[in-house]
C-alpha cells in the first residue's frame, strides 16, 4: 500500500451524446510517501486529469484510486471535503487566487473553511508567506503582484492547512528561470525538510531535475517511468 | 466562520461597484415604495382616529338611523330620521346626557313690518336639545349667537333662534314674535332670543371642522332652531330625528351602554343604530387597510421587480466565478459554504437597499404628509415605528437572501473539477 494508488484507472469525458473522449486509458500509478514526483508529457496527454484524481476532485471513470489504501469511491461527499481541506494542497496552473482579496486573506482562505480562528489563521499566514520571502507583499491584492509572487502565493496557500501531499500543476509554466528556480527550491525544501509529498505536473526540465521520479505520460498512457538518481 | 464569509461576500460586492449599485436601486426603488406607502397609509389612520377620537371623546356615543353606517350604507333602504323617546333614553342605565336633534320644514310667519306686511314661507325647522348646545361641543362647535341674543336654556319653551339667512329674510331682530305652523292646524307664536353667528366667525376650532360639518347649527344659516320639546308641541312624537348624541356615566363602559340602548330603543320601534369610537375607527380601518392594502400591492410588484434583478446579479455573479467557486471548493469548501456565502451576499445587497429604501420612503412620507395635512388643515403624523423600520430591513435581506437562492444553490452544486477547468 502506497500513499496514493492508481489501478488501470481511466478516465472518459462525453462531448455531446456520441463523441468519447479517453483522457486516460488505464493508468497505473503508485506515489510514496515523501516523494518528489514529476509528470511530464505533452500537451493534453492526461496530466491534468491524472493530477485532478489524485487530488481527489475528480474519480476515475473505470480502475481504482485509492488514498492510504482506502478507494476514493467508498468515501462520503463530507470525507472528500474534509480530505481536500486537510490532507491536500493544490498549486493551480493559472495561480487561481482571489482577486478580490489580499495575499494575507488568501492564503488564510483554506483556514477559514477548517474554521481556524482569526488570530491563529492570521499568525500562520504571514508565517507561510514569510517561508515564501513574500511577507512584505501580505496586504497586496493578487494584480498587485508579479506572475512568480502570485505563484508563490499560491503555494502558500496550498500549504495552509499543512497538507501531506501537495500537487503543482505547471507551477513555473509562466515564469522566467530565476523565478522558477526559486519555487522549485521551495517546493524541494516541503520534501526534505517537512516530508511532504510532492507532485508536480510540468514541462519544465529544470522541474523533473528536482523530483525523485518522473513518470511520463502519452495519450493517457504511461508510456516511461524514471527513478532519478 | 459567518463573520469572515461577510467578508468574502462584502468583498464580492464592493468589488463590482457599478453593478451591485445598479441592482441595489432596483431593490431600493421598490423599499422606498413599500415603505412610504406603508407610512403614509399608518399616518392616515392615525391622524383620523385622533381627529374622531377627539370629537367623540372616552364616552360618548351617537344614534343614526339603522343602515346608514358601515358596510349596508348604499343599500337605498335605510332612512334617514327616526323615531325617538328621549325620555325613556335618558331613563336607561349608564345614560348620564342624551340630546337630539329633530328637523321638519314648517310654515313661517316673520314679525309684522313697519307697513303691516310680513314675510311668509316654508322653512326648515330644527329641534335642539338644550343639552347639545352646551355638552357637545366637540360635535357642534362652539354655539354663539349674535350680541344682544343668548341660546336656549333649560324651561324654554316658545322661543327661537334664526339662522343668519333666515333673520335676514324674515326681517326678524331678537326680541320680535314669529309664528310657527305645525300638523294639525297647531300654531305656535315664538319669541326670537338670539340669531346665530355666522359659522366662519368663531365657532370651532380649525381642526375638527371636517367632521362637525353639517352637525353644527352655525353653518345652517336657513333653519329657525327652537327647543326640542316645543317641537313636539307642534308635531307630535318624534319621529323625525336626525342625530341623537349620548354621553355615558363616568365609568361606564361605552361600548356595552351603547349595545344596551340600541336593544332598548329598537324594542320600541326606533330604527337606530348606536355608533361608538370604536365602531368609527373599525370603519376608518376597514377603509384604510384597504387602501393601503392596494398600495402595498403596487409596492410589492416593484419589490418583485428589484428580486429578479438581484437574482440576475447573482447568477451572472455566479457565471463569473465559477472558477473561484471550484477553488474555493479545492480548498476545502462545503457545498453549505458556499451556499452561505452568496446567500450573503445576495442578503446584503438586499439589505442595503433596504437601508437606503426605508431613508427614502420616510422622507417621501414625512413630505407626502406634509402636503396631505396642510391640505385637510391638519396635522398628520409621520409614522416611523421601529417594528416597521425592522420588519422592513429584515425582509429587505430576506429578499435579497430569497432571490439568490436559486444562484447560490447552483452555485454551491457545482463539481469542483468542472469550476477549476472553467474558463
Ligand atoms: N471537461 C472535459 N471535457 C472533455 N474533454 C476534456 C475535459 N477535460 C479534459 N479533456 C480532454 O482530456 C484530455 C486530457 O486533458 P488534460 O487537461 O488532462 O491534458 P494536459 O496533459 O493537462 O494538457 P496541458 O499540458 O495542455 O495542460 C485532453 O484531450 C482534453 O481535451
Ligand atoms: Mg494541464
Amino acid at each position: 500500500m502506497s500513499l496514493l494508488d492508481l489501478k488501470d484507472a481511466t478516465k472518459d469525458y462525453k462531448l455531446g451524446k456520441t463523441v468519447i473522449v479517453r483522457a486516460l486509458r488505464g493508468l497505473d500509478v503508485h506515489i510514496e510517501k515523501g516523494e518528489i514526483v514529476a509528470i511530464m508529457g505533452p500537451s493534453g496527454s492526461g496530466k491534468s486529469t491524472l493530477m485532478h484524481i489524485l487530488g481527489c476532485v475528480d474519480t476515475p471513470t473505470a480502475g481504482e484510486a485509492s488514498i492510504e489504501g482506502t478507494q476514493i469511491k467508498s468515501l462520503s461527499e463530507r470525507q472528500l471535503v474534509a480530505l481536500r481541506g486537510r490532507k491536500i494542497g493544490f498549486v493551480f496552473q493559472t495561480f487561481n487566487l482571489m482577486q478580490t482579496l489580499s495575499a494575507q486573506q488568501n492564503v488564510e482562505l483554506p483556514m477559514i473553511f477548517q474554521g481556524i480562528k482569526k488570530k491563529e489563521r492570521a499568525q500562520r499566514a504571514l508565517d507561510l508567506l514569510t517561508k515564501v520571502g513574500l511577507e512584505r507583499r501580505a496586504h497586496h491584492r493578487p494584480n498587485e503582484l508579479s506572475g512568480g509572487e502570485r505563484q508563490r502565493v499560491a503555494i502558500a496557500r496550498a500549504l495552509a492547512n499543512d497538507p501531506d501531499i501537495l500537487l503543482a500543476d505547471e507551477p513555473t509554466g509562466n515564469l522566467d528561470s530565476e523565478s522558477g528556480g526559486t519555487i522549485l527550491e521551495l517546493l524541494k525544501r516541503m520534501s526534505t525538510e517537512y516530508g511532504k509529498t510532492v507532485i508536480i505536473v510540468t514541462h519544465d526540465p529544470d522541474a523533473a531535475a528536482i523530483a525523485t521520479r518522473t513518470i511520463r505520460l502519452h495519450d493517457g498512457r504511461v508510456v516511461e517511468e524514471v527513478r532519478n538518481a | 466562520m459567518l463573520k469572515d464569509f461577510f467578508m468574502l461576500a462584502a468583498r464580492s460586492i464592493t468589488h463590482r461597484k457599478m453593478r451591485s449599485w445598479l441592482t441595489v436601486i432596483g431593490v431600493f426603488i421598490g423599499i422606498t415604495a413599500v415603505v412610504a406607502l406603508i407610512s403614509i397609509g399608518l399616518g392616515l389612520d392615525q391622524t383620523i382616529k385622533q381627529q374622531v377620537a377627539g370629537v367623540f371623546g372616552v364616552d360618548t356615543f351617537v344614534l343614526v338611523p339603522k343602515g346608514s353606517f358601515g358596510p349596508q350604507r348604499h343599500t337605498g333602504t335605510s332612512a334617514e330620521e327616526y323615531a325617538l323617546d328621549l325620555q325613556y333614553l335618558k331613563s336607561i342605565p349608564g345614560v348620564k346626557v342624551a340630546a337630539a336633534v329633530r328637523q321638519r320644514t314648517g310654515f313661517v310667519q316673520g314679525p309684522t313690518k313697519a307697513d303691516g306686511t310680513s314675510t311668509q314661507g316654508f322653512l326648515p325647522v330644527m329641534g335642539l336639545s338644550t343639552e347639545l348646545m352646551n355638552e357637545f361641543e366637540s360635535f357642534t362647535g362652539k354655539l354663539a349667537v349674535q350680541p344682544g341674543g343668548r341660546l336656549f336654556v333649560a324651561g324654554d319653551v316658545d322661543v327661537a333662534v334664526l339662522g343668519t339667512d333666515t333673520a335676514k329674510r324674515l326681517g326678524a331682530k331678537v326680541g320680535d314674535s314669529i309664528l310657527v305652523a305645525g300638523d294639525d292646524k297647531k300654531e305656535l307664536t315664538l319669541t326670537v332670543v338670539g340669531i346665530m353667528k355666522p359659522s366662519d366667525e368663531g365657532t370651532s376650532s380649525k381642526t375638527n371642522r371636517g367632521f362637525s360639518a353639517g352637525m353644527s347649527p352655525g353653518q345652517n344659516k336657513d333653519t329657525i332652531y327652537v327647543p326640542y320639546d316645543t317641537m313636539s308641541l307642534l308635531w307630535g312624537k318624534a319621529n323625525d330625528v336626525l342625530v341623537t348624541l349620548v354621553r355615558t356615566q363616568p365609568g361606564a363602559d361605552v361600548n356595552k351602554v351603547a349595545d344596551l340602548v340600541e336593544k332598548d330603543l329598537r324594542a320600541r320601534g326606533s330604527e337606530i343604530s348606536a355608533i361608538t369610537y370604536s365602531d368609527v375607527s373599525d370603519a376608518i380601518g376597514t377603509m384604510t387597510s384597504t387602501v393601503s392594502a392596494f398600495l402595498a400591492g403596487i409596492a410589492g410588484i416593484a419589490l418583485l421587480v428589484g428580486g429578479v434583478g438581484v437574482m440576475n446579479t447573482m447568477f451572472t455573479s455566479v457565471l463569473e466565478r465559477t472558477k473561484e467557486i471550484g477553488v474555493m471548493k479545492a480548498v476545502g469548501a462545503k457545498n453549505s459554504h458556499i451556499l452561505t456565502i452568496f446567500l450573503i451576499e445576495s442578503g446584503l445587497m438586499g439589505l442595503v437597499g433596504g437601508v437606503v429604501g426605508t431613508l427614502l420612503g420616510l422622507g417621501l412620507s414625512a413630505v407626502a404628509s406634509t402636503f396631505i395635512g396642510r391640505f385637510f388643515g391638519v396635522h398628520m403624523a409621520v409614522v416611523a415605528s421601529p417594528s416597521l423600520i425592522l420588519i422592513t430591513l429584515a425582509g429587505s435581506f430576506s429578499l435579497g437572501a430569497f432571490a439568490g437562492l436559486w444562484p447560490a444553490w447552483r452555485a454551491s452544486r457545482l463539481p469542483v473539477v468542472d469550476a477549476l477547468r472553467y474558463e
